[in-house]
């Protein structure tokens, strides 16, 4: 496929904001998608280290593991709507042609995702008493962990095959003669899926030591527990963070001679050094860490880590596309809209804002009391805020729609 | 000569990649709607819950909350984007044209989603544990933010249909794209169909109340609830189908089953039947009866609906523009679109297709076959199973004629022309028509395609010997 080819897959409607816009929103959430899919990735994994075991406190982390993996997968899901949509916009070409040429494993994606959130369901049904025993039917978990590996292996694979405009061709036609039945993966990098999956590990040591961090808050009597969280956090940080930087090096060293240019670039730099500063971070700031708001400042720094490496991710996409393929995401022809345009942002920094600032809020103070939790005035009047914010937004729905009926 | 941006075809053997994407979207329905009628009535309950001093309702709601809104969330979540998923790879330029022009809708759609999904954990989580006014904020902050994700779908589904103001096509712009009659018949029917749901699941939680006496009075004010819901989403049914363009009318009256319109009528009379069930035996309502009404009705009543949707906006996919087999059919002056038909007459498919095999770029005898299937790959598949199952069988349309020459004026007639009611204009060269005919052909009688091949190729054997032995060495 050259380049005219590719641009002749574009959507002749345009972008309707600068496609910058669409690709740093993408990068951004990128990051939070896959934050939350290490999240769900190492507790699920934690789960099952402790549910089985005599010793308590680790069928205590279990059970608080589960539950945090259970939410994971839904936060992942919610999330990855947004780079999902994003990718779309400035990459369709290749975004559509790769899952075209993999359909059934498009499809597959939903019921597999699907068939492992259930089974972690059904784990967590029959397990709702972790703490009080061992648990039981581990191969549920064990098989809700294979399966959401399995649908990020397939995202992987769907992600990678963008990368080769070249191939697909081939791919579509072998020999000449069309295969649409769409049931191959066509390529795939074992090394940079390994990379992301190991993150998995350092990004769930710097979620315990938040959780650490928040159960001193909530003046946590269990010491012992406090001391599991401690130890395995530092295990976590220190030796999935070996793991991750020797899948990326392994990564870095297969990459195929079209990105080979990536290799002590820049960004791929600056996202190995934000990597090794998180992992690093515990250990540097010793007993602040039990201090103020330190303890939470790990993962803060893990998930601006994560936005390097997503933005690093996304450079290596962007100027392979252009310079092996000719094709500059950001020469989206724009199409401009006002009107959908600053509704979004306002939505988002307005609404979200507030909206969910006091959800969070609510269940963070809510989780740190003891007994029946009542919000201060401040945080009563920002609940006030957010249902009047929302009618707001529906107000200006109907307004906006009957204006354009009647005009 | 431009290329025009025709993707690779996903052709699905058994069932049809339409079926497919009709089958997610109606699971899709199904929880979505599920999990906004179960908030609903969660939000109501955790209200009596609080007003009437009866705490063991909110621990009901922790109990079977976790079930019905969690889980039919997260269902909800992943077919949502599995409806992108399936349409993506079933018509990527379809789903292209939507996200194009309503991203930044889409987007913040996504925001009220993710207060939702906060939203619906903190409910479940939080009942009992902290005051009455939060949490019944909280339900309201969920109630609403749900209520919105529709508002700001049912534009997007509106457009996909037929744009909202003629002016779309001139002038463009998100708004005039969005907001049209259609757009105000689908809310007003969704929101009636989404109170029915309301009255549907609550019947599933109420029956498992142990207090008779509440149990009684709870499945009544559903049963009253679901009975007004219904008969006004009835009604304003015929408020919806006013409004659809005179095309969708023609197809509705003459392209949708037999039995559709007593199917859905049967759908309105059992929910009706079933609502007066537990009106009147709410003793005798379990748990059992109304999850399988719930799915029975659901399935029932949803699976024809979406696949009248599917089908009254043919030829076109989206926004009256996109052919269903991918081709942009209309010029958009407003959003700088042009219709790729006129190329498509000028050249062919095989030869604007980026994805045509080199060896398909010209038809001779040997690719007759082959760029046959190309073709109905490309330009049939969508709507039209290659196979033998699924959805309308390509083959079945010809009655088994395999004279190839009939074929392919048949084919020249009816499609290039575009005369052809529900179907879409398909610009064949003529070379391409004997392709496509021959491939027709060997889907009837695979020896009938093969002998007109053979013959073709002893033809252009006779009629290239000669000037091949005029050139040969002496």
């Amino acid at each position: 496929m050259n380049a005219e080819m590719l641009l002749a897959l574009r959507d002749p409607a345009g972008v309707p904001s600068h496609p910058l816009v669409f690709l740093l929103l993408g990068v951004l959430t990128f990051a939070l998608h896959v934050a939350a899919v290490q999240v769900m990735l190492g507790s699920g994994a934690l789960v099952l280290a402790g549910a089985f075991r005599a010793d308590p406190r680790w069928r205590r982390l279990a059970a608080a593991m589960l539950a945090t993996s259970k939410i994971a997968v839904s936060v992942a899901i919610v999330i990855g709507v947004a780079p999902l949509l994003f990718v779309q916009v400035v990459y369709d070409p290749f975004w559509y042609t790769s899952n075209v040429l993999s359909a059934w494993w498009v499809i597959g994606f939903i019921a597999i995702l699907i068939a492992g959130y259930s089974a972690m369901y059904g784990f967590y049904w029959l397990n709702d008493d972790l703490r009080a025993r061992a648990g039981r039917h581990g191969w549920l978990m064990v098989a809700s962990l294979a399966l959401l590996l399995l649908v990020g292996w397939i995202m992987h694979v769907l992600s990678y095959q963008m990368l080769w405009p070249e191939l697909w061709k081939e791919w579509y036609a072998p020999g000449g003669t069309v295969d649409a039945a769409g049931r191959t993966l066509h390529a795939y990098s074992a090394s940079r899926f390994g990379f992301f999956i190991a993150l998995s590990l350092p990004v769930t040591g710097a979620w315990l030591v938040a959780v650490r961090r928040y159960l001193l808050g909530a003046k946590e009597a269990d010491a012992g527990y406090l001391t599991l969280l401690q130890r395995l956090a530092q295990r976590l940080l220190l030796g999935g963070g070996a793991l991750a930087v020797l899948l990326g090096t392994a990564w870095m060293a297969t990459l195929p001679e079209k990105m080979a240019w990536f290799v002590g670039s820049l960004p791929m730099v600056l996202a190995a050094a934000m990597l090794v500063l998180t992992v690093l971070m515990p250990f540097a700031l010793g007993r602040r860490l039990d201090q103020g708001f330190w303890g939470y400042g790990v993962f803060g720094l893990g998930a601006v880590a994560l936005i390097v490496v997503a933005a690093a991710r996304e450079w290596l996409r962007y100027v392979t596309l252009m310079g092996a393929h000719g094709y500059d995401a950001l020469s989206y022809r724009v199409q401009f809209d006002a009107y959908s345009t600053v509704t979004f942002f306002v939505t988002f920094a307005v609404v979200g804002g507030v909206v969910l600032g006091w959800l969070l809020t609510v269940a963070w103070q809510a989780g740190q009391t003891r007994g029946v939790y009542t919000p201060s005035p401040a945080v009563a009047r920002m609940g006030r805020w957010s249902i009047g914010l929302i009618v707001l937004w529906i107000a200006h729905y109907f307004a906006v729609g009957a204006y354009v009926m009647v005009r | 000569m431009d290329l025009i941006g025709l993707y690779p075809t996903w052709f699905e053997p058994g069932v049809g990649s339409g079926w497919i994407v009709g089958i997610i979207a109606t699971i899709h329905v199904l929880a979505s709607h599920t999990s906004v009628g179960a908030a609903v009535f969660f939000a109501g309950l955790a209200v009596y819950a609080h007003r009437a001093g009866k705490p063991e309702y909110l621990e009901f709601i922790r109990r079977y909350g976790l079930f019905l809104l969690v889980f039919s969330y997260v269902i909800g979540s992943i077919t949502g984007p599995g409806i992108w998923y399936s349409t993506t790879v079933a018509s990527p330029r379809g789903i292209s044209a939507l996200i194009h022009s309503f991203v930044w809708k889409w987007a913040t759609e996504w925001v009220f989603f993710v207060i939702e999904v906060v939203g619906v954990y903190m409910l479940v989580y939080l009942a009992g544990k902290v005051d009455r006014k939060t949490h019944l904020n909280i339900a309201l902050v969920f109630g609403l933010a749900g209520y919105t994700t529709m508002l700001v779908i049912i534009g997007i589904l509106s457009f996909m249909m037929w744009p909202g103001q003629p002016e779309w096509f001139a002038e463009g712009g998100y708004l005039n794209g969005f907001y049209g009659a259609n757009t105000w018949a689908q809310l007003a029917l969704r929101t009636a169909f989404m109170l029915t749901m309301t009255a549907v699941v609550g019947g599933i939680v109420a029956s498992r109340f142990a207090d008779a006496d509440f149990k009684r009075r709870v499945l009544r004010l559903l049963a009253g609830l679901g009975i007004v819901a219904t008969l006004a989403g009835a009604l304003l049914q015929r408020w919806y189908l006013a409004t659809l363009p005179e095309t969708a009318q023609v197809v509705l009256e003459n392209r949708l089953p037999a039995g559709y319109g007593t199917a859905m009528a049967t759908v309105l009379v059992a929910t009706l039947a079933y609502f007066a069930w537990t009106w009147l035996q709410p003793r005798r309502t379990t748990m059992a009866l109304a999850s399988s009404m719930t799915v029975g009705l659901l399935v029932l009543g949803l699976w024809p609906g979406e696949t009248a949707r599917e089908s009254i906006r043919k030829p076109y996919v989206a926004g009256q523009y996109v052919y269903s087999n991918q081709v942009i059919a209309r010029d958009v002056p407003g959003m700088g679109v042009k219709s790729e038909l006129p190329a498509l007459e000028a050249h062919g498919f095989l030869k604007l297709h980026p994805f045509a095999p080199d060896g398909l770029r010209s038809v001779h005898d040997g690719s007759l076959l082959e760029a046959g299937r190309f073709l109905a790959l490309t330009t049939c598949s969508n709507c039209h199973s290659l196979t033998t199952t699924g959805m309308r069988p390509l083959a079945r349309y010809f009655g088994g004629n395999t004279e190839v020459p009939a074929l392919a004026d048949y084919l020249k007639a009816a499609l290039s022309t575009g005369n052809t009611m529900y179907m879409p204009t398909i610009p064949l060269q003529d070379d391409e028509a004997e392709a496509l005919a021959t491939y027709i052909a060997h889907l009837a009688d695979p020896k009938a395609a093969q002998a007109w091949i053979d013959g073709r190729a002893r033809q252009t054997a006779t009629a290239v010997t000669p000037s091949s032995e005029q050139g040969a060495p002496r």
